[in-house]
């Protein structure tokens, strides 16, 4: 490509190192800007993978049928608890005949015999059992989980007697099951499937402010190379050259942040390990996202940059006597307020009395995103025409002209905090906690059969009594523990009065009914209030990061504007005319369109969350979710101010820097 | 010689020194402008005519000597108060980029009568008026970028005027235009300034532009090496002659 020849590269290396301050300035934003995008994008990215890894790891867990006789053991699953912790723990035992052809489980050496019980790192030991060896990370999803595998004869009542599943916890139990392997399958009734689904969600939430940031720090680097552009147009370049300048600098830039980026991304990753997410930290290698994923990221950025560049070139068509003015200001059309409608609309027959699917969700809120920045540009431009039409002071009306004469820019600035604005309000009413209606902390329960209750209920008692711990013993319907479903199916409770001795009296309480563990009602909601405080954590990160991003677009782009008119403000200084009055301009230019597209922009969010929330009966409005939007906003705003302030140093060199110098 | 004593200028500056690191920009300038007076100043580059243009328009501070506008010494005022005496006592046109682009030509021109305070609307009718005398009738709805050289270097003009400037500094005003679109622009800057009564000061390498002030001083090193007044100007009736 002749554009991209050796002079080009030549002279746009020369530029870009004799851009002076302001141009080094800006080279650094738009690498620093790029490097953001990099270490974030490739942190989601790592994510999404380390769900995966963590999922995998996790499969042999979940038995599947062997056909016809390859069956070589039988393994079952449950999930007890210790200090509120969930313990899963496999009981396995090798089928007759083939003990010496079944294979090892996963993060073992060798088939566990009879009796024997190997643990994870992070459980040490199983009460009242001694522990034979350490599993390996193969058999772990992440390093604090905590596992035992527990060996067994074929006819131990633990691999005999039917377990019964319990829809509010997938996957915790699996009843005795003929296995050819430790494969196993992914399962997609789990909570797993919904945590890869809520990583998506965030991705998306964080990658379209962060393609905002590159685009600002891109046309940042535009507004300071125009000026310099011009001079080598009036030498003679082509424009084919100038774009091709302007992509040389662009991919030089952005390579130089992609490369921080990844550094960045490197040296936070232990630190991102530590994350807890369901359930605990991860291995820092599942985070790890491999070379080939490592290089498109890195290409996919270079090329986003490349690309914004190129695109504000185009928008400040450089002559050879600087940069052509806009004649008159462009027309927003209002088919974009028309789509936005129609996208709301059909999202509202769409989702109406429907439960929740994070999936569409997803394509919800990406489609959402669309027809947010489609009306966004369009909302400015009626802004800027009521702000000038009102207009009375001279901040005022500068202000308004300038929302009116380039709309998308000025919605570029405010657009990461729009969408910010849009997940913080969809969250204010949508929550999934709650408490579990399924009894007590302190109050352990067993499923019996209907004609065994008596026996187990002085089998209980007797074993408490043995043990010393105190409790009450008695009898209940409610659906706590979980049974097979058959018929006459009761609940033994034992309701501890020591709550500090309630995994005692649980290891007192082992094999009393085989293949079957205590649990309290809390216990059994357990993934559910995983996922819930997950959720919240998520909802908190992805805002803090879109506000973050947001407030780092708006800076950007503010010093952008500045020195786009940086001729404009030095001579109108020159001329008396007072900084604070252009400042006011500047502020009232970005908090303005903030204020009005962030509040509506709750509001749609608010709007979209209603018919989810609404499908239960009744809206749950969550006091704490309203907190975080109200506490966000309030961060979003101020931080909008302080990007706008920071920006007000420049413009007072700019003003005192850029008009005529004496010769 | 005159039969009555001149009266005193609108705008002087006194033994004006005025040094940028080693560089002497400034070395002892006396010169003064009378209201209704055009001033052309020339020289080569870097001979310290924009400096001489940036001191007597209270931009940069002299190191030494006084600037008096009205008789009142203005060399020495703070900041605040000299960006408000710019802006109200003062008019500026430039070679270009002064107009702000993203607003009409009119309200350009309204934009420092509405930062001393008027409201907008007389604001507006006030920068009305001044279109239709400088050619620009029927232009003031529109934006700076759909405006030719010239018709941005009025609008500039008017601007400079609109808030009742007493001083018109204008620094290389016809640098950018065409010879004819110059000439043009400089004949109304001088007839229109004379009629405001209001001193002119032009800084200017054209001897064209030059031409059409009363006065011209050539500045060389720092210092003013020749004067001359144009003949039939109220300085060249004076003295009649090259200094």
């Amino acid at each position: 490509m002749r554009a991209l020849d050796r002079t080009t590269w030549t002279l746009t290396w020369r530029l870009l190192r004799g851009g002076g301050r302001h141009g080094l300035l800006a080279a650094g934003l738009s690498v620093a800007a790029a490097a953001v995008c990099t270490t974030l994008l490739l942190l989601c990215v790592g994510a999404n993978l380390g769900f995966g890894e963590r999922a995998a790891h996790a499969d042999w867990r979940s038995p599947v049928e062997a056909k016809g006789d390859r069956a070589v053991a039988v393994q079952a699953v449950d999930t007890t608890f210790r200090d509120g912790e969930p313990v899963t723990v496999v009981d396995v035992a090798a089928l007759p005949g083939a003990h010496g052809s079944a294979p090892a489980p996963p993060g073992m050496p060798r088939f566990p015999a009879p009796g024997e019980v190997w643990t994870s790192p992070a459980l040490g030991t199983l009460p009242g059992e001694e522990t034979t060896g350490t599993l390996g990370r193969e058999a772990l999803s992440r390093p604090g989980e905590k596992v035992a595998v527990v060996g067994h004869r074929p006819g131990d009542p633990a691999m005999t007697t039917e377990r019964g599943t319990d829809p509010r916890r997938p996957g915790d139990i699996v009843t005795p099951t003929r296995v050819a392997d430790f494969t196993g399958e992914r399962t997609a009734d789990g909570y797993g499937a919904q945590y890869q689904d809520l990583m998506k969600l965030a991705t998306v939430l964080v990658v379209v402010p962060l393609l905002v940031l590159g685009a600002s720090s891109a046309r940042l680097s535009v507004s300071r190379r125009d000026a310099r552009l011009a001079t080598v147009r009036l030498l003679g370049a082509t424009p084919g050259r100038i774009a091709g300048m302007t992509a040389a600098e662009a991919l030089l830039t952005g390579a130089a942040g992609a490369v921080v980026g990844a550094l960045g991304y490197a040296a936070l990753l232990p630190l991102a390990a530590e994350v807890p997410v369901a359930g605990g930290s991860w291995y820092t290698a599942d985070l790890w996202v491999g070379v080939p994923t490592l290089l498109a990221v890195l290409a996919g950025v270079v090329a986003m940059v490349t690309a914004s560049a190129l695109g504000g070139l185009r928008q400040v068509v450089v002559g050879p006597l600087g940069v052509v003015q806009r004649s008159r200001a462009p027309r927003m059309n209002i088919v974009r307020a028309a789509l936005f409608v129609a996208v709301l609309v059909g999202y509202w027959l769409m989702s109406r009395g429907k439960e929740l699917d994070i999936d569409m969700v997803v394509y919800f809120f990406a489609a959402v995103f669309v027809a947010l920045s489609f009306v966004g540009p369009w909302v400015v431009g009626v802004l800027g025409s009521l702000v000038t039409a009102a207009a009375r002071r001279p901040a005022t009306l500068l202000a308004g002209r300038r929302l009116l004469d380039d709309p998308k820019s000025a919605w570029r600035a405010v657009s990461g905090l729009t969408l910010a604005g849009f997940v913080a309000g969809f969250f204010v009413l949508f929550s999934i906690g709650g408490g579990t209606p399924w009894g007590g902390p302190d109050r352990l329960a067993l499923s019996v059969p209907g004609d065994r209750v008596a026996q187990v209920q002085q089998e209980v008692t007797g074993r408490l009594e043995r043990a010393g711990i105190d409790a009450k013993v008695g009898t209940d319907d409610d659906w706590v523990a979980t049974g097979t479903g058959a018929r006459g199916e009761r609940q033994v409770t034992a309701t501890v009065a020591d709550p500090g001795r309630l995994d005692a009296a649980r290891a007192a309480l082992t094999d009393v009914v085989p293949g079957r563990r205590p649990v309290t009602g809390e216990e059994v909601g357990w993934q559910r209030e995983q996922f819930a405080g997950d959720f919240q954590k998520a909802t908190l990160g992805v805002l803090g990061a879109g506000f973050t991003v947001a407030i780092a677009s708006a800076g950007i782009t503010a010093a952008g504007a500045v020195l786009d008119r940086r001729r404009t403000y030095g001579l109108l200084h020159l001329a008396g005319t007072p900084l604070r009055a252009l400042d006011a301009a500047r502020r009232t230019e970005s908090l303005l369109p903030a204020v009005v597209l962030t509040g509506a922009s709750v509001l749609t969010g608010v709007f979209c969350a209603a018919p989810l929330t609404l499908a239960g009966g009744s809206p749950q409005f969550d006091g704490r979710s309203a907190a975080l939007l109200a506490g966000c906003l309030a961060v979003g705003f101020t931080g909008l101010a302080a990007a706008s302030a920071a920006s007000r140093p420049l413009l007072r060199t700019v003003a005192h820097t850029a008009g005529p110098r004496p010769d | 010689m005159n039969q009555f004593p001149s009266p005193p200028p609108v705008l002087s500056g006194t033994g004006l020194c005025k040094s940028f690191g080693a560089t002497r920009a400034l070395d002892g300038v006396d010169v003064a402008v009378h209201a209704g007076e055009s001033l052309a100043v020339m020289g080569p580059s870097g001979s310290g005519k924009s400096t001489l243009l940036h001191c007597l328009a209270n931009i940069e501070r002299p190191d030494s000597g006084e600037v008096l506008l009205g008789g009142e010494r203005i060399d020495q005022l703070r900041e605040p108060a000299r960006s408000e005496l710019r802006r109200t006592r003062f008019g500026f046109v430039f070679q270009f980029g002064q107009l702000l682009p993203e607003l009409p030509a009119v309200e350009n021109v309204a934009l420092p009568l509405m930062l001393g305070g008027t409201d907008r609307r007389t604001a507006v009718q006030r920068a009305r008026q001044w279109f239709a005398p400088l050619g620009l009738a029927g232009k003031e709805d529109h934006r700076p970028g759909a405006l030719s050289g010239g018709q941005a270097q009025r609008v500039a003009l008017a601007r400079a005027l609109v808030g009742g400037a007493q001083v018109v500094f204008a620094d290389e005003p016809t640098g950018a235009l065409d010879q004819a679109t110059g000439q043009d622009v400089i004949r109304l800057l001088t007839q229109i300034t004379r009629q405001q009564n209001a001193g002119l000061v032009v800084v200017t390498h054209d001897e064209s532009v030059a031409r059409w002030c009363d006065r011209t001083v050539r500045v060389r090193d720092g210092r003013i090496v020749r004067e001359t007044a144009e003949p039939g100007s109220p300085a060249g009736a004076g003295t009649g002659a090259a200094r």
